[in-house]
């Protein structure tokens, strides 16, 4: 719905508008922001013209009117414009925010069982992205697991599902272009997942305050077509292995996933 | 008939609006602390739950009989200083300043035993920066322990006045106050002790 | 439930005459009023300085800010470092909530208004409203200490959110120093409350039910309440915040410096905003209060269900501790949990509307004047609808997933809160500094103020919403470092120079403040020609406020009445003033009495 966006904010891409949307579903969000939009400015115009009106036709040459405002009919208007504005505009965000929570940003059961799907741990510190990946195995931590900082690759089209944690203090998982943020937290491990639509390479940031680098804690997403990812995997695992280092504790943050995926 | 009932039921001299006033002024203090303990001991308990095992295995256990002697010490006390409320508004002037005093030395009791539990424990290892066992401990008993203390300046400043004969039915707003916060400290007491020692 | 009180109850003190009692540790709710005043216009523009810093960063990251610079950052080469930044942003939210408007809101104006709008002659403890700002100044001591700290001054955010909060991410005496300052000010704040509420309760005048109040009490006194309940909770995650902190307690550390397990810091963000959501009513409930009185006072005729109003304040107060999951939603709660947090946000809306409906209903039909107080009071209408309405997408689960920890967020609570509060405090200083001072500000400086801060209030914000729908997070030193928020460079220039601009136009106000206090009119008894109490005493009031305690007869918006037009000449009737003239024989003045 190009037209929404038009009538409430600058198209997304483009100008002040929100980040390109790469993904299969951030288009609930943004058209659920767009929609609401719509009857906030409607709303406020109403509010501002009201109040206009009265400054210039109820002035000082007016004669005041003495209302008290508390008659049965005047009550009932109140309350009927509250109730009307509640339903309609707050009840449509509520419906479709536990709509698009249930069937998607929550759904990690269905994310999960899609063949070919991608699992990916991020260990947030001060200040970069540790990122790890199973490897052929499917098992985190073992040999072949990939491991890089500040970069995820991640395959089009299939759900990437990731594990985020912290050993240090907040950190926010936040790829605006696929609409997804999840909270690393310290002694917790959090869920979050997306489906990329488009290839190209994205910004990841921090969306917790985290220290003086906390703008500077960017990493970048790339988006490979499947084939491409896999060829690209299959590398990066290799070169994993044969740099793999038992005695480097350090490097061997990773957690089991089953334990954590809550299905 | 309702002159027999009213014969039975014991004479209360009529409370002063500005007594009332301060009471309902102690009543929000002591919401206003409630709503802090009752924070404090969701901590604990969000700290409990989710721990794997409380108290942890390699910590010095805590003592269930000298904290207990405590709790006993601040139960009486309370009862002392409720007692010379009731002396005092019933007019038995005399006995006033006894049961004060019984309270005031019953609360020093009560701190003198807890600054025993806390220096036993040191010595046996435990440490505040030892995890959230001995976290919620010390933090929960030692800021207890503050406010015991600051009652107890309340109760000896009850003891000056009651020595010089203050207390009586229309006059003994400041005893009734301090009533008040000192049962307060002792409830959260008796919270703390069957929480983090009985439980 | 007694309302009546009556003059033995509240005898009258003389003055004091020694300096320092009258005027230093006064217990005069009108001098204390006054001394809250003074520190919190101070704290005021502190704070502000420190927005300018935040703003200059922004437009000109990394460069020299002059004139602060060559002065506060001499060791940096006069730009702001990373480090830096962190404790102004952080410094900047923490004084302009604690030490701004709470103690100009709360403190001033709830100190000068209650008493004397209710009758009364004084709080219902003197002593412990004295004690309350001297322990605020206790405070204010901590914080000048945090500026001091080797390591810098607080940086972990206004929220401070641990670990970062805590020692393994700030280190340093700074963050400890505001971590005390908040409990000691929280201390402060309760015995306010305490005096506050108690006297609502039990010192008003008699014939003033609950439901004769005006709005600016109800306002200051749910307020009180919710400061009485909520800043103790507060107080308890500083005071355990400081515990791991000072004594290596663990009850918010996790992670690698977890001992047997740790702590949980998710708790302390429950903590914190089960007072922290009720924070923001506690700073917005006043302002609410006020607008309701001055709308009514100046479009002349009497507030619009001011039942709805009242219970509408009422509901928002008790639902305001159960919405507070919504600054939450992103840290891994279960979605169920959300659900049920966003529900009770969205309806917490509804008396908002109510309250929004009253009061642009107030206005239609009335005879407005504009004048300063009016002018702000319709200004706090329009930011708080702006930003009240952008609150939507972010009480709701799904988009806030897009908008969490963006300028979008910073946009809504600067509009509601900060604008919506300064407009608020803004209305109540025009309208009451007649009362507090004997003399009159001058009217046109006060609608240029008014214009020049409305024009550039909007700006700044909604420049703020704008970055923050583009995806701009918060508190990032350098937003450019990211490749989708480069092109944002010119949008965050020209909001900052509104900013500048609108920091500037201040000075017409405090021109108008200083030279009307020394220099301005003479103000009448009544110059707004308004029923509440307060305004049928001198200006400014005797020591005692009321030679004798008046009796209330009716409501505080009757204006417009025909029937007070017919007998007295006017469109406005006191609160106390009696309308129809006593039957030789009988007692009570007549019907008008049943009136509102």
């Amino acid at each position: 719905m190009r037209l929404l966006p038009l009538l409430t904010a600058p198209l997304e891409g483009h100008g002040w508008g929100m980040p390109h949307d790469a993904s299969l579903d951030g288009w609930r969000i943004d058209d659920l922001i767009n929609e609401t939009s719509l009857f906030v400015i409607l709303l406020f115009v109403i509010m501002v013209a009201w109040m206009l009106w009265a400054c210039f036709r109820h002035g000082e040459r007016h004669q005041a009117r003495f209302d008290h405002g508390s008659s049965p009919g005047s009550i009932a208007v109140a309350l009927g414009i509250a109730g009307a504005i509640f339903f309609v505009v707050d009840g449509h965000l509520f419906i479709n925010s536990v709509l698009v929570w249930k069937h998607v940003f929550g759904n990690f059961a269905w994310a999960e069982t899609q063949p070919g799907a991608v699992r990916i741990e991020i260990n947030a510190h001060q200040w970069v992205w540790a990122v790890r990946y199973s490897g052929p195995d499917g098992k985190f931590g073992t040999r072949d697991d990939i491991i890089t900082l500040n970069d995820v690759t991640v395959p089009q089209g299939v759900p990437v599902i990731f594990q985020v944690a912290s050993t240090d203090v907040l950190h926010g998982f936040n790829i605006p272009n696929m609409r997804v943020k999840m909270d690393a937290v310290p002694g917790m491990i959090n869920r979050v997942w997306f489906v990329a639509k488009e290839t190209g390479q994205f910004d990841i940031g921090c969306a917790q305050h985290c220290g003086a680098n906390h703008y500077k804690m960017r990493g970048v997403l790339t988006v490979l077509p499947r084939e491409e990812w896999e060829r690209w995997a299959a590398v990066a695992s290799a070169n994993s292995a044969v740099a793999y280092d038992p005695e480097d504790n350090d490097a061997h943050w990773a957690w089991d996933w089953e334990k954590h995926a809550r299905l | 008939m309702t002159a027999g009932v009213a014969s039975i039921l014991r004479y209360r001299a009529p409370r002063s609006r500005s007594d009332a006033t301060a009471w309902l002024g102690m009543i929000l203090f002591l919401g206003s602390w409630t709503m802090l303990f009752a924070a404090l001991f969701a901590a604990y308990g969000v700290l409990r739950l989710r721990s794997p095992q409380w108290p942890p295995p390699d910590v010095p256990r805590l003592p269930i009989l000298l904290p207990g002697a405590n709790t006993l010490a601040m139960v009486a006390s309370s009862v002392a200083l409720q007692r010379a409320l009731r002396f005092a508004r019933r007019g038995r002037l005399p006995a006033v300043l006894p049961a004060i005093s019984a309270a005031f030395v019953l609360g020093w009791i009560f701190l003198a035993g807890q600054v025993a539990l806390w220096f036993n424990l040191w010595r046996a290892g435990l440490r505040p920066d030892g995890g959230p066992f001995p976290s919620v401990f010390y933090g929960l008993t030692v800021f207890h322990g503050l406010h015991v203390l600051v009652g107890l300046f309340g109760l000896g400043w009850l003891v000056t006045r009651a020595a010089k004969a203050s207390f009586g039915p229309t006059r003994h707003v400041g005893l009734r106050l301090w009533c008040g916060y000192w049962h307060f400290v002792g409830v959260i007491w008796v919270l703390l002790y069957f929480t983090l020692f009985v439980l | 439930m007694h309302t009546i009180e009556s003059e033995d109850l509240q005898p009258i003190h003389p003055e004091p005459t020694s300096f320092w009692l009258k005027y230093v540790f006064s217990r005069d709710h009108k001098v204390i009023a006054k001394q809250f005043l003074w520190a919190g216009l101070l704290f005021l523009f502190v704070g502000g300085t420190l927005a300018m810093m935040i703003r200059w960063q922004w437009a000109f990251p990394g460069k020299p800010v002059p004139v602060l610079g060559s002065v506060l950052l001499r060791d940096q080469g006069g730009a702001i470092g990373p480090a830096t930044y962190m404790t102004v942003f952080t410094m900047h939210g923490l004084i302009m909530i604690f030490f701004a408007i709470t103690p100009i809101l709360i403190g001033a104006f709830g100190n000068y208004c209650i008493p004397l709008m209710i009758g009364a002659r004084d709080m219902a403890f003197p002593t412990l409203n004295l004690l309350s700002f001297w322990t605020f100044v206790i405070s204010l001591v901590l914080v000048i200490c945090s500026f001091f700290g080797q390591l810098g001054a607080a940086g972990a955010g206004w929220t401070t959110y641990p670990p970062l909060s805590t020692n393994i991410g700030t280190p340093g005496s700074g963050q400890t120093f505001m971590v005390a300052a908040i409990f000691v000010t929280g201390v402060s704040t309760i015995m306010g409350g305490i005096n506050y509420v108690t006297t609502v309760i039990r010192h008003r005048a008699p014939g003033m039910t609950y439901m004769r109040m005006p709005l600016t009490v109800w306002g200051l006194w749910l307020t009180a309440v919710l400061n009485v309940l909520f800043v103790p909770v507060l107080g308890s995650a500083a005071l355990l915040l400081f515990l791991d902190r000072v004594f290596g307690t663990q009850f918010f550390i996790a992670g690698a410096a977890a001992v047997r397990g740790g702590g949980d810091p998710i708790l302390f963000q429950h903590l914190f905003w089960i007072f922290g959501h009720p924070e923001v009513y506690i700073l917005i409930l006043p302002a609410w209060g006020i607008v309701g009185d001055i709308l009514s006072f100046f479009s002349r005729k009497p507030a619009n269900w001011y039942r709805g109003s009242v219970y509408a304040m009422c509901v928002v107060t008790i639902l305001s501790a159960v919405v507070y999951g919504h600054h939450m939603f992103m840290t891994g709660m279960n979605p169920l949990l959300g659900q049920g947090f966003m529900l009770l946000t969205l309806i917490i809306s509804v008396p908002a509307e109510i309250l929004f409906l009253n009061w642009l209903r107030t206005m239609w039909q009335g005879s407005i004047r504009l004048h300063p107080p009016m002018l702000f009071a319709i200004g706090m209408v329009f930011v708080f609808g702006l930003g009240g309405l952008t609150g939507l997408y972010l009480g709701a689960t799904a988009t806030d997933i897009y908008l969490h920890d963006t300028m979008f967020v910073v946009g809504h609570f600067h509009l509601t809160m900060a604008a919506a509060s300064f407009m608020g405090s803004l209305a109540a200083i025009y309208f009451w500094f007649p009362k507090m001072f004997g003399r009159r500000m001058s009217e046109p400086l006060g609608k240029i103020h008014f214009w020049w801060s409305a024009v550039f209030i909007t700006l700044v914000f909604t420049g703020q919403l704008i970055s923050g729908y583009a995806g701009q997070n918060r508190r990032l030193y350098n937003p450019y470092e990211y490749t989708f928020l480069k092109h944002l460079l010119p949008l965050n220039r020209w909001t900052s120079y509104s900013a500048f601009i609108l920091m500037a136009g201040q000075l017409v106000f405090v021109w108008n403040f200083i030279h009307s206090l020394v220099a301005g009119a003479r103000a009448e008894m009544n110059p707004w020609q308004v029923g509440t109490l307060e305004w049928s005493i001198a200006s400014p009031p005797p020591h005692h406020n009321y030679d004798v305690i008046p009796t209330v007869l009716r409501g505080p918006h009757e204006l417009a009445d025909p029937l007070v037009r017919e007998k007295l000449g006017r469109d406005w009737i006191g609160q106390d003033e009696p309308l129809l003239e006593q039957t030789p024989g009988t007692s009570a003045p007549a019907a008008a009495a049943g009136r509102g």
